[in-house]
């Protein structure tokens, strides 16, 4: 009370709450429309676009997914999934590494989501920042792409300890490059021991029904639980 | 650059807590930073002395803790590590699980009245 002096004030509070609330605002949107998300996350170039390209090319009723493209600048990601026929929202983040929950909460409330079922979200291709933000995605998905090295969950643990997936992506690739698969797994089960682990090539198709079952499930599974009896 | 975006939040925090307190300014801020979160304390320091430039945070200290990683190891029990090892850092050995240094928390602050 203007006696001066120092005070010191007892906090504990989390530096990324303000991200925390505004990711939960995703989530109850999600929740209320009965759809499943899927946030994806990993460095530039290792196959997220192509990885989802290959998905919707299997995926029955195109109409039931909408796509969020994460980018810093261009839109050329999102063009690439707008000519599979798939409702498609560019975020450019501008001078930020990664989605804002702000930023996809705002384009949620613009897009079109009456008949969606799948939210699918790439992010902007980065292995640190990506990490620390929810986006009140149900499954956090990392590509690791076999060209990137097989030491990258050792060097980014956060992202790995926080996804619920691992997609190895480029598999036909493995004859040429030094990636021991093995040595992944090991080191991924050290951040994570729940992480659930898939071999995909998009190029071979390698791994792409099993991942698509394992998204397919997961969604299922999140609309019988949140269904209520008494929606229209 | 993502400590940018924390030094910004760092500053909200410290701001409104000060306000709350009617302080004049805030003298340091103590930060609970997990090893795992990919801060350099020295860019995070830089950075937020930008941000708050002007504000009641002006000058203020970070007083960064940094919280390693905890390693159980089922051969030599508990030890402590600065990220996530292959193999046990004391004994060398297998079957290790990594827990902790994820926090990132403002412990405390320290105004002047
Ligand atoms: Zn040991």
């Amino acid at each position: 009370m203007g006696t001066g002096g120092k005070v010191r004030v007892e906090v504990e509070r989390s530096i990324l709450r303000a991200a925390d609330e505004a990711s939960r605002g995703i989530r109850e949107l999600l929740r209320e429309r009965g759809i499943y998300a899927i946030n994806l996350i990993s460095s530039p170039g290792s196959g997220k676009t192509t990885l989802i390209e290959a998905l919707l090319s299997r995926f029955e009723g195109k109409g039931g997914v909408a796509v969020v493209e994460g980018d810093i600048e261009t839109d050329i990601d999102a063009e690439r999934i707008r000519r599979l026929g798939v409702q498609v929202r560019q975020i450019n983040t501008r001078s930020s590494c990664h989605i804002l929950p702000e930023q996809l909460l705002r384009a949620l409330a613009e897009m079109d989501l009456s008949g969606t079922r799948l939210l699918i979200v790439e992010n902007v291709g980065n292995l640190v920042c990506p990490a620390e933000v929810p986006l009140g995605e149900d499954t956090r998905v990392v590509l690791l792409s076999v060209t990137e090295g097989d030491e990258k969950p050792l060097k980014y643990p956060l992202v790995f300890r926080t996804s619920d997936i691992l997609v190895i992506t480029k598999t036909d690739l493995l004859p040429h490059v030094r990636f021991d698969v093995s040595r992944v797994r090991r080191a991924a089960r050290a951040a994570n021991p729940e992480v659930e682990i898939f071999e995909t090539s998009a190029v071979t198709g390698e791994g792409l029904p099993a991942l698509l079952d394992r998204f397919e499930s997961l969604g299922a599974a999140k609309c019988t639980s949140s269904a209520s009896p008494t929606r229209s | 650059m993502h400590e940018l975006g924390v030094a910004n939040e760092i500053l909200n925090i410290a701001l409104s807590e000060s306000d709350r307190h009617a302080a004049k300014k805030v003298v340091s801020i103590r930060l609970r930073v997990g090893v795992l979160r990919a801060i350099e304390p020295g860019n995070l320091s830089f950075l937020f002395g930008h941000v708050a430039r002007g504000t009641p945070a002006d000058g203020a200290v970070l007083e960064i803790d940094e919280e390693p990683v905890r390693v159980d190891c089922p051969s030599c029990g508990v030890s402590d590590a600065r990220s996530i090892p292959w193999e046990c850092p004391t004994c060398g050995g297998a079957g290790i699980s990594a827990t902790g240094g994820e926090s990132l928390e403002i412990v405390s602050l320290e105004l002047d009245a």
